[in-house]
């Protein structure tokens, strides 16, 4: 639970005649993380991949290439193919297929090739059509300067003012004007500063022969026939595309897992004649593996598990209750935690919702969530992260429903009855009489809440340092004790802040009346706060052990401690801010609905209250919600104690979607 | 303990100015923050986690903004 799956290092050692099955059994079973052979020497040598390697990759190499000239990388075959099947057929297949889809595929791209050129030819003489001049004479002189583009405004004014002699041809276009200008060479610089202040674009012609005008029709015409001739090909294309997608998919899966298993060899170790490969295995699957291949290689390959090294790092393999699996998903975010480190996850399946539904704490905007929850979980089976995120929300909506049903009694920003307070506020009573008072109440108990938030804080921050503690006890019994001081120190800096409430609160009254009994009631006042010594002593003792066994520069990080405490408080503040957020919405709304008489108006109000209430409290407050409540986490939490960066799993093993193994 | 009505006012006032002057101080800083984080995100999915560890850190600021105001509420 805490632990990753056991992990036992070990080696398959066998004849190498059985290697091909060795490899085809352990890609079966997945259970071998295999470490990849580096230190070669005079006996054992990087293996060679298998016969059928080469055939297998140049036939993967030709059913890729087709993918992509019939463009169906994303098909999803109907169904899925025997293997057998998809064997006898290969070669088939792959000739036809070579026969009409290369030759095709290629016809396709050039004819596509030339309309684009035939298009950018029209673009470019468009703005010169009309102007009389053939394309060839817009070049080759010896003493006449050719300007050709446009201008945002007519030089042609400027252009007569200071220039000597010059021809000018223009054409006033929706946005600009098109202009060829012919100008003697000593006076080109003089024309290319006047151009330049009507913010001239030179347009290159292309280099062609004849009138433009004559060129452009020519070219359309020509287009109208290569697109005609285009459609022919892509509807053949079209036709080979049903004939074969679902074939062309499935068998490059197949290759691919082929190319895998055939190309395994490259990275173990062997020799003349034997094969050695070495890996981890989970500690469970161990006898799995030795009968295996018992009965698969006839006795030519075995299976030895070795004493591991403390320098081994062993591939991590998360271990949780099913419940709690999906949670996983926060800790891959940042990042695999090593093989000997705790795993956070069982703590964030407990906390996460916990917070959420805290900060959410609504009835209805909680059982909207677990619809969502829900949705995701039956229609998002396809997309993994998105599936294990819809338990995450059905979770945290589920929490959130039961703190807006037992704690805050409300559902949709509406309390089940009007607070003490505000006896005249919106409330269920219109509706219903439901037999449940808020315990809390989001708009005028946020004392309380805060106070809440800062033992959740406290609960939370020493699970943390115990956690560090649990890490670093085998590595270094100082970094051990330094978890400690920082308990010491995070303890007395919550006991300071219960003095300091004192019965404030009903939960500070609580926890001074119970956990915090033992600790001896000797307080004295510092300007004007209440200081209790105990709290001092525990801070002074456990600073004191910090500079022993972190430095002095550990200090720095008290404050960020205290920090660490204070930042729980936005369990109340999103929760009261989510509150306040949805009653200004009802009371602003309300009114419209209830009390203006006028269909339409209530009709409109009761739109706008239901868009406002989705929008920013139903998705912005989910969204901001369930980040905070992974920060505090992630920040908080997972900064006492996990280092992270460990080697995930990764067995020989293959999926296959769109084909079935034949036996 | 009570105060008169324009010494609450003034203190409303204050309660307003702390949680919204923080406010600003996070958003500025989790701008910043967060342009970098979408930056190494782009480049590498796996920064995401990282990303968001640090795009939230400034919060607290706006939550000490909060625990101020309400400090001060609670006065009046």
């Amino acid at each position: 639970m805490l632990r990753p799956e056991e992990m036992t290092r070990a080696v398959v050692v066998g004849s190498i005649d059985s290697l091909d099955a060795t490899i085809e059994c352990l890609y079966e079973l997945g259970v071998l993380h295999l470490i990849d052979f580096t230190a070669q020497d005079e006996e054992f040598k990087l293996g060679q991949p298998m016969a059928k390697a080469s055939d297998s990759s140049q036939k993967l190499l030709k059913l890729r290439s087709m993918i992509r000239s019939l463009e169906i990388e994303g098909h999803k075959p109907g169904q899925r193919l025997q293997v057998s099947d998809i064997s006898r057929k290969m070669e088939q297949a792959l000739v036809t297929l070579d026969l009409n889809t290369t030759s095709k595929a290629e016809a396709r791209q050039k004819i596509q090739t030339l309309i684009r050129e035939k298009e950018s030819e029209i673009k470019a003489l468009e703005p010169f059509r009309g102007f009389g001049v053939p394309v060839e004479d817009y070049e080759g002189y010896d003493n006449i300067m050719v300007f050709s583009g446009t201008c945002r405004t007519d030089p042609n004014p400027a252009l007569t003012a200071k220039l000597k002699a010059f021809e000018l041809f223009r054409k006033q276009r929706k946005a600009d004007v098109a202009i060829a200008l012919f100008v003697r060479n000593d006076e080109r610089l003089e024309a290319s500063r006047i151009l330049a202040e009507h913010d001239f674009q030179e347009i290159k012609l292309p280099r062609l022969k004849g009138d433009p005008e004559e060129i452009i029709a020519k070219n359309a015409s020509e287009i109208k026939d290569l697109e005609a001739d285009l459609a022919r090909i892509e509807n053949e294309l079209d036709s080979i595309r049903k004939q074969f997608a679902d074939f062309i998919i499935a068998s490059e899966e197949h290759l691919a897992i082929q190319v895998l298993k055939a190309e395994t060899p490259l990275r173990i170790a062997t020799s003349a004649n034997s094969f050695v490969i070495d890996g981890w295995i989970p500690t469970s699957r161990v006898h799995e593996i030795q009968t295996a291949l018992d009965t698969l290689c006839c006795g030519l390959a075995f299976v030895e598990t070795v004493e591991s090294e403390k320098e081994d790092e062993p591939p991590v393999k998360l271990k949780n209750p099913l419940p709690a699996k999906p949670f996983e998903f926060f800790i891959n975010l940042v990042s695999t935690p090593k093989y000997d480190e705790l795993d956070p996850t069982l703590v964030l399946f407990i906390t996460f919702p916990i917070f959420f539904g805290f900060m959410v704490g609504d009835l209805g905007f909680g059982l909207g969530l677990m619809a969502l929850g829900g949705l995701m979980r039956w229609k998002l089976k396809r997309f993994p992260d998105l599936y294990k995120l819809g338990a995450i929300v059905l979770a945290g909506g589920f929490l959130a429903s039961l703190f807006g049903l037992l704690v805050f009694a409300e559902a949709f920003g509406v309390p089940f009855h009007p607070p003490e307070e505000a006896p005249d506020e919106h409330s269920w009573e219109v509706v219903a009489n439901i037999p449940i008072h808020p315990r809390l109440d989001k708009m005028h108990d946020s004392m309380e809440m805060i106070a809440i938030s800062l033992v959740v804080g406290w609960l939370h921050l020493t699970l943390g340092f115990v956690f560090g503690f649990v890490n670093n006890y085998h590595h270094s019994k100082k970094h051990a004790a330094a978890k400690v001081a920082w308990l010491l120190v995070l303890f007395g800096l919550f006991v300071e802040i219960m003095t300091v409430a004192g019965s404030a609160t009903e939960t500070s009254h609580f926890i001074n009346s119970t956990v915090l009994v033992p600790i001896p009631d000797a307080a004295t006042t510092v300007i004007g706060v209440d200081v209790s010594l105990p709290a001092v002593g525990l801070i002074v003792v456990g600073v004191a052990g910090l500079i022993i066994t972190e430095g002095p520069l550990a200090l720095t990080e008290v404050v960020g401690l205290f920090t660490n405490l204070v930042s729980y408080a936005r369990l109340a503040a999103l929760s009261i801010g989510k509150g306040a957020m949805a009653l200004a919405f009802n009371s602003m709304l309300f009114p419209l609905i209830f009390e203006s008489g006028n269909i339409v108006v209530a009709i409109l109000g009761a739109l706008a209250l239901f868009v406002s209430q989705m929008f920013f409290v139903f998705f912005i407050g989910a969204l901001s919600s369930g980040i905070q409540a992974v920060r505090l986490n992630y920040v908080e939490f997972f900064l006492k104690f996990f280092e992270g960066g460990g080697t995930d799993f990764q067995p020989l093993s293959y999926e296959r979607k769109y084909t079935v193994a034949t036996k | 303990m009570a105060l008169d009505p324009v010494a609450a006012g003034m203190a409303l006032v204050g309660a307003g100015i702390a949680i919204g002057a923080a406010g600003i101080g996070t958003g500025i800083a989790q701008g910043q923050i967060g342009a970098a984080a979408v930056g190494a995100t782009a480049e590498d999915p796996k920064m995401f986690g990282k990303g968001l560890t640090l795009m939230v850190l400034p919060e607290t600021i706006v939550i000490f903004g909060f625990v101020v105001a309400f400090l001060i509420y609670g006065m009046v």
